[in-house]
């Protein structure tokens, strides 16, 4: 499904994000990446929706190669993946409704459809009564939980998440988690950078160390730890 | 594409709603330029009027010797009304002209005395030449001097204001070309600001552009709202502008045909109404659009 070939990062000042890093994550899949701050987790997860290019080596997508796709197509490569973040990406004068549905306006997506998905998949997320609330009306629990419908709603192959526990109590962490299992068992790729112990140790999935851009532990049934 | 069309005037009109004192200041630096840019377009409108009323007060009269049969007089002005410059020739008999003398002097009875004395019309026949410019009255001198009626002339008046008309033609031009600069350079700077403000409203949406790619969101559909947005400025700084001048216009109505009596400011404005209205809307939308278009692009990494 997504493929790194020997991908290193080298921003302007020699600082080197990422060296070398070879990995493999097939469909079905639920990765952790943890590692420190600056270890070159979110490079990574920017290169697979094609907001960040390698230096050198090349990342594949569904067998095809990232750099062969045209700016006019990113838009399109993008609207195959759902993204989580720390800090929620809400668009702050939209309501919940309107923040889900946007992903899916972007597409084309007639009227009907959009009235009939959204709810629908805000129900799913808990938050069936909340759709006219301006994100800043809600808590950081359903912010997030309004930005993992938005990331949903168009059924896409993989979630990237890039610590969505960052800024969450523990109780709202643990839902956001059993979130992203329950739809990694639906049968979409989830793939989760964190550096929440308890939360990695959760999922009790597989789980790739990375440490100053590099990849040094890949357990297939890991638990959280810098070695 | 219709679809996107109409999502993306929607989510602009939403933007300029949500977008709260952003938008107030937006619309003030606009209003503000094209108020100003409009107040110039007017005053150069009112002296162009002035300037044409004041013309018209300037013409040339030729009289014709007492011998000229009327014949030759009006093969004289059927000449003179062939030339392009020629706006007017009017035919002044000599019975006419005494008519009209008699009518100026009514209040003079010595005058009146002294013309019955004499018993016979002693005026001449005339023709008045109006030119369509002050400046071509040269020219339709240069046409008397050369005409085939010539010996028939008994003498040009060349209208005694005329001097006092050309240096007032001068001052006019010179109001419409300090004007005309004016309102460029306004335009220039109005340009500037408003370029500025919009870039510091989709400086605050930064963020909302990097979420808007994030979900797919492609480069048009992400710039077009932003240029709906900067347009509904446009026409809403217009509108607002366009009351506010009638207001202006309304008020200063009395001080105003006091000082230039033969022109009504309100009245022109009313009269001129679709052109300053749509020159605005002109105006402010190509700078909404304009500012909007180059303000987002830094944004979406193009």
């Amino acid at each position: 499904m997504i493929k790194f070939d020997k991908v290193s990062k080298i921003y302007r000042d020699d600082y080197i994000a990422l060296q070398d890093i070879n990995l493999e994550i097939k469909a079905g899949e639920f990765v952790s990446i943890v590692g420190q701050s600056g270890a070159g987790k979110s490079t990574i997860l920017k290169m697979i929706y094609a907001e960040e290019t390698p230096t050198d080596g090349q990342v594949f997508f569904d067998k095809k190669p990232l750099d062969s796709i045209s700016r006019k197509r990113i838009s399109e490569h993008r609207r195959s993946i759902g993204t989580v973040f720390q800090d929620f990406k809400l668009l702050p004068k939209k309501t919940a409704f309107e923040n889900v549905a946007y992903a899916l306006e972007v597409c084309g997506i007639s009227k009907a459809k959009i009235f009939e998905d959204v709810p629908q998949i805000l129900e799913i997320v808990g938050l069936g009564d909340r759709q006219d609330e301006f994100p800043h009306e809600l808590s950081g629990g359903e912010q997030q939980r309004v930005a993992m419908a938005r990331a949903l709603i168009h059924k896409p192959l993989v979630i990237i998440a890039d610590e969505p526990t960052g800024n969450l109590d523990p109780v709202s962490s643990l839902e956001i988690m059993q979130l992203l299992l329950k739809i990694n068992k639906l049968g979409t790729t989830v793939i989760l950078a964190s550096h929440d112990r308890d939360i990695v140790n959760k999922a009790a999935r597989r789980v790739v160390v990375l440490e100053k851009g590099r990849i040094i532990c890949d357990d297939e049934k890991g638990k959280y730890k810098i070695c | 594409m219709l679809l996107t069309i109409g999502r993306t005037i929607k989510g602009g009109w939403n933007n300029f709603f949500r977008n709260g004192y952003l938008s107030v200041a937006a619309v003030s630096v606009m209003l503000l330029s094209l108020f100003i840019i409009s107040a110039l377009f007017i005053i150069v409108l009112t002296t162009d009027k002035i300037l044409e009323n004041i013309q018209d007060k300037v013409n040339v009269s030729v009289f014709f010797k007492a011998s000229t049969s009327e014949e030759t007089i009006l093969r004289a002005k059927e000449d003179l009304e062939n030339y392009s410059e020629i706006k007017t020739v009017e035919y002044i008999t000599k019975e006419k002209a005494l008519e009209n003398f008699k009518k100026n002097s009514a209040g003079e009875p010595v005058i009146i005395q002294s013309l019955e004395e004499i018993g016979e019309n002693p005026l001449l026949s005339y023709l008045v030449i109006q030119a369509n410019d002050a400046n071509e009255y040269d020219v339709v001198g240069k046409y008397l001097e050369n005409a085939s009626f010539k010996s028939d002339i008994s003498r040009i008046n060349y209208g005694k204001n005329k001097e006092i008309i050309d240096r007032l033609n001068n001052i006019v031009a010179e109001v419409r070309r300090i004007g005309l600069g004016l309102a460029g350079l306004f335009s220039v700077i109005s340009l500037l600001i408003i370029f500025n403000t919009v870039r510091i409203t989709i400086y605050t949406h930064r963020k909302e552009v990097e979420v808007m790619r994030l979900v797919g969101a492609s480069n048009t559909y992400i710039r077009l709202p932003f240029i709906f947005e900067g347009i509904i400025y446009g026409v809403v700084s217009s509108i607002i502008s366009m009351l506010l001048l009638f207001v202006a216009l309304k008020t200063s109505q009395g001080f105003t045909n006091r000082l230039i009596p033969s022109v009504n400011m309100l009245s022109l404005y009313l009269s001129n109404f679709a052109l300053i209205f749509g020159m605005q809307i002109l105006i402010g939308a190509f700078l909404g659009t304009v500012s909007s278009w180059f303000a987002v692009r830094k944004y979406l990494k193009i």
